[in-house]
Formats: C-alpha cells, structure tokens, sequence
C-alpha cells in the first residue's frame, strides 16, 4: 500500500509536506536561530537579514518562535490520532465477536460520544485537570474514537461474513487467527485513511486550544499562540498571522491529501485507478506476459 | 502420490484391510434440522454412516436440504437453524455439547469441507501457497519454512503443475480447477479423517470436473480419507461414490448402494433424475455395470 500511494502525485506530495513537518518537530527547536523566549528592543519588525519572518510585539523571532512550537502541534496531533486509534478500533473489532452485550453497549458508547462538543469538553477536563496539553488531546482523542470504530466495525463485519473466513473456520481457525490473518487485512486501509484524517483534525484541535491559550503556559511558542499573540497588531503589521496560518493550512492539507491518496489506492476502485495509470504507462511498451499457470 | 499419504496421518491401512466393518468415523442418525425463525423442519430425518475410505453421496435438486446436512456436520449451521432431533457423530464423538473450542480443534483435524465457487472461499489479498500454509502451521504447530515445505508438497500432491509458483499467486491470477486444488489442499492439509465436498465441482468444466473427481478418488484411496459427496448431479455421485442418498424437500426418498439405487431405482424420483441424465451421459456408469 505504501508503494502505491507513493505512485500518486498526491500521494508524494502529502508524505513529502508531512515528512517535513516531522522533520520540523525533532529538530525544530535546534534549528531555531534565536531563543524563541528571547524578547528584544525591535517589536513588530518586518522581514529582515536577522528575522527573516519579523518579530511579535515583545521583539521575539516568529520564525524560531514557529520552529519551537512545531513539536508541541506533531505531538498533540499524534496523541489525539493514536488515542482515537487505540480507543476505537479495537472494540470496533471485538464488537463483531464479543456477543450482543459487548456490541450493544460499546454501539451506545459511540453514540454518545459522538454527541459530546470535543473542544469544549477539552477545555472542561484542563480545568478539571490541570493545564496541559497531553490530557486535552487524550480526551479529544478519545472523543473522536467512534471514527475508527465505526470504520473498523464496518470493515470487519464486512470480512466476517465472507465466505473466505467460513473457509478459514471450516480449516480450523479460531477467532484469533480470523481476526489476525483477515480481519486486519481489510480494517487496515479504511483505519489508514481514519488515521490520516484524524491527524490532520488533531492540528486543527491543537491550534484551536494553543489559540486559545489553553494546554500550553504562555511564553512557550506554539503555533496556534502565534496566531493569536499578533492578532491585536494587525493595523501595524496586517501580515503577521500569515506564517503560523499558512503552516497550519499547509500541514492539515497534507494530511487531508494523504488521508484521499489512500483512499485512492485502496479497495476495488483503488485497485482500477493503479492499473489504469499501469496501462497507460505501458501503452507503448511491450505487453506484459501472462501470469503462467499450473495445472 | 506416496509424499502425500505419508503427509496425511490417515489410518487408511487397517481400515480397508480388516475383516471385520470398522467403526464408523461419521455417523449421522436421523437428524432433522429446523428453521427456527420461520418455525419449520427443512431437513426431515438423514442417517448415513461413514467408514474411512468410503464415499457417500447425497444427490436432489436446490433446497432439498443437502447443504444443511454437511453444515450440520460441520457446526456451521446458518443463524436460527439448528438440529432438533437425531444425532451426529464425529470420531465417536457426539457433536451436540461441543464448546467453540472443541470445535476448532476437531474442523480441519478431523472434518474438512470444500464447496463450490472456489475463487470466493480464498482471500484474495493473500498468496494462496501462504493461505495452505497457515492451516498446516497453526493446526501442527510447525514452523514456518516447515510449513511452506509441506504446503509446496500438498500443492505438488494435487496435481497442480509448478507448486513452488502457484503458491506465491493470488486467487484471481488462478483458474477455477486450480483454484479448487487448492482449496483441496487447503482442507486436506491438517489430515483431517473426514472431506465434505459439497457441489465441489459444480462451478467447473466438465473435464476439470473430472480432474477433480479423480483427484478426490486418489485421496480416498492413498488416505483412507472419508467423503460425503454432496450434488444435484447423479452421474458426479455415481462416480465416486459407494452409497448413495437421494434427498427430495428435505425427506430421504431413497438410500442404498450406489449400483443398487443407480440399477433398480424403487422411487419415482430417483428415476426421474436417472432419465434426465441419461442424456448427459450417466449411461457410461450404467452400461458396463449392466453387463456385469
């Protein structure tokens, strides 16, 4: 799967952004050319030798500001994503084999959290516990769970009514092995595309609170605090949200573009787009053998 | 085909050999099967009894309540039905009070089936060799390369040509017959005593038809192997098997064997599905019997 969505453009281009971004979040903070606390006489500053993004009001570099901040955005979005991961699609899964109890009350579960605003039952449990920004992004992640299970609940009930698992019961298999040997096979690319989704929905969440000044104590950078900190100066420096808005904009686009390139790829429909690209590509070459047979 | 009796732990030797009529490795007495939801008897009483090495067919037309049986015997009855009376035997075992897990344990080991439509009962995101092969790792508890030998044997053991590439495909780059040879393997490959093949050729072409039909007939022979022969056709029963059931809305119109039933019909239906095959050339079993 990885190799066909890296045939697509889209594809490329996603994974190439994203790496990128990562690459930001590891080495970020020490490719930051100034101290992002550092504040300095020259506020407000345009774009020059020595701050190639200006500064904010308080004279600080936006763009170490930009570079610190980036780890905190990959990491809450991460959190967010493999939360929602873990919560929803393993009883996704086990809904289909743990009985009508186990299904029942899980359904109901991800019914009601569906209903719960996650921003505000973020801001809810920092109150409660304390202002950080690993807890609002386990809760959010938790919250946005019923994606994966539904998808992965979807998935596997698909393949447990396939003949090829009653084959594989007929064989022997225990749930486990269905589970481990076909289950997987087909929750894995609709969880791929949930997986990618959520992590571009993550860094909106992230900006959203850091936006809001919730998770993170103010004189960190993060990138929805530079968003908000030049907001008030926009009459002496109308550009100044640009940086942080369109690193934001990009990075959520990435992922978005990942979440559709594995989509594309994946499935039947996924399967007739590789081969047409394939016999395009192959138009003026030689025709490709035959898969030879045996009996 | 000797690589495949020595995969096989098939007691095929004492069986055939004995004197005395060895005890029976499936037995099914009377057994009815109901549709709870619609609160009806499909199936209104089978019994047959099966002994290594032997084959019994059941023949009647869609809906006569053949498949119920076999699934019956396999525990894998479709939702809301189930058996209401009469008995199941597997080994010696009743399969009433059978857990999930005794379940497991017993399919593929003891009882295996194939069916018809072969492309669908393989998955079609996994090599096919690598799908034979987690059947022999997980039920012998042997290691992988091990495993991939043996499946390589089992494929080779099915009459399919270049073992070693048909086992790296998938199902779709496969033709029907080949796909049902693997199947074949697939359900033989843990040694199970007992083979279902419910309409296992029906999909297939007359010729590759045949290929199977004598491919099950091999195994029955090398392995002592036990098979219930389930088809609408009589001329695919008439070949293999030793006895026949004739199955018409769920009731055993008539049961005997094989040449008795296929000679001297007693019941009207049986000689009616007689005279629509003879034009499909069930004569060929008929005429040389005649004489005999």
């Amino acid at each position: 799967m990885v190799r066909r969505v890296l045939a697509l453009p889209s594809g490329r281009i996603a994974v190439v952004i994203l790496v990128l971004i990562a690459f930001l979040a590891v080495l970020g903070p020490l490719l930051a050319p100034q101290n992002p606390l550092a504040t300095s006489a020259d506020t407000l500053a345009g774009t020059s030798g020595a701050h190639w993004l200006g500064t904010d009001y308080l004279g600080r570099d936006v763009l170490s500001r930009l570079l610190d901040g980036s780890r905190i955005s990959v990491l809450g979005s991460l959190e967010v994503a493999l939360t929602a991961l873990v919560v929803g699609a393993v009883p996704g899964i086990l809904s289909v084999y743990l009985g009508r109890t186990f299904e029942w009350i899980t359904l109901r579960l991800a019914d009601t959290l569906v209903a719960l605003p996650f921003l505000l039952f973020a801001v809810a449990v920092i109150a409660l516990l304390g202002n950080g920004i690993t807890q609002a992004m386990l809760v959010t992640g938790a919250l946005v769970s019923p994606l994966f299970y539904r998808v992965s609940r979807a998935a596997t009930l698909s393949v447990a009514r396939s003949l090829y698992v009653e084959a594989a019961v007929i064989a022997g298999a225990s749930v486990g092995w269905v589970v481990r040997r076909h289950v997987w096979l087909k929750v894995l690319p609709p969880i791929a595309v949930a997986l990618a989704q959520t992590i571009g929905v993550g860094f909106v969440i992230v900006s959203s609170l850091t936006f809001l000044g919730i998770g993170v104590q103010p004189p960190a950078p993060t990138w929805g605090g530079l968003l908000a900190s030049d907001l008030a100066y926009l009459s002496r420096r109308p550009w100044a949200p640009l940086a942080p808005a369109v690193l934001i904009m990009i990075t959520v686009w990435a992922c978005n573009l990942l979440a559709d390139a594995i989509r594309d790829v994946s499935g039947e429909a996924g399967r007739a787009l590789v081969n047409h690209r394939k016999a395009r590509a192959n138009r003026l070459d030689k025709a490709e053998p035959a898969p030879a047979g045996g009996a | 085909m000797t690589t495949l009796s020595e995969k096989l732990h098939v007691q095929a030797d004492e069986s055939t050999v004995s004197a005395d009529p060895p005890a029976p490795v499936l037995s099914v007495r009377d057994v009815r099967i109901s549709d709870q939801a619609g609160d009806r008897e499909i199936v209104h009483g089978v019994s047959f009894a099966l002994t290594p090495g032997r084959a019994v067919g059941i023949v009647g037309e869609s809906g006569s309540g053949k498949t119920l049986a076999c699934r019956a015997a396999l525990g894998i009855l479709p939702a809301h039905f189930e058996v209401t009376a009469g008995s199941i035997e597997i080994d010696g075992r009743d399969i009433a009070g059978l857990s999930s897990a005794e379940w497991t344990a017993l399919r593929g080991a003891t009882i295996s089936a194939v069916f018809q439509d072969p492309a669908s009962y393989l998955n079609p995101s996994i090599r096919v060799g690598a799908q034979v092969a987690e059947v022999i790792r997980v039920k012998k508890g042997v290691k992988r390369g091990e495993a991939r030998r043996q499946a390589i044997d089992l494929l080779r053991a099915v009459h399919l040509r270049d073992p070693e590439l048909v086992y790296g495909q998938y199902s779709f780059e496969l033709s029907g017959g080949m796909l049902q040879r693997v199947l074949i393997a697939a359900a033989i490959a843990a040694g199970p005593r007992i083979l279902i093949a419910d309409e296992a050729t029906t999909a297939l072409d007359v010729t590759v038809q045949a290929e199977i039909l004598d491919l099950l007939a091999d195994l029955r022979e090398e392995t002592g192997l036990a098979l219930v022969v389930v088809s609408h056709d009589l001329a695919v029963v008439a070949q293999l098997c030793d006895e026949v059931l004739v199955l018409r809305q769920g009731e055993v119109v008539e049961q005997g064997p094989t040449r008795q039933v296929l000679h001297d019909p007693q019941h009207e239906y049986t000689r009616l599905l007689i005279a629509e095959h003879e034009q499909y050339g069930l004569d060929r079993f008929l005429a040389p019997k005649e004489d005999a």
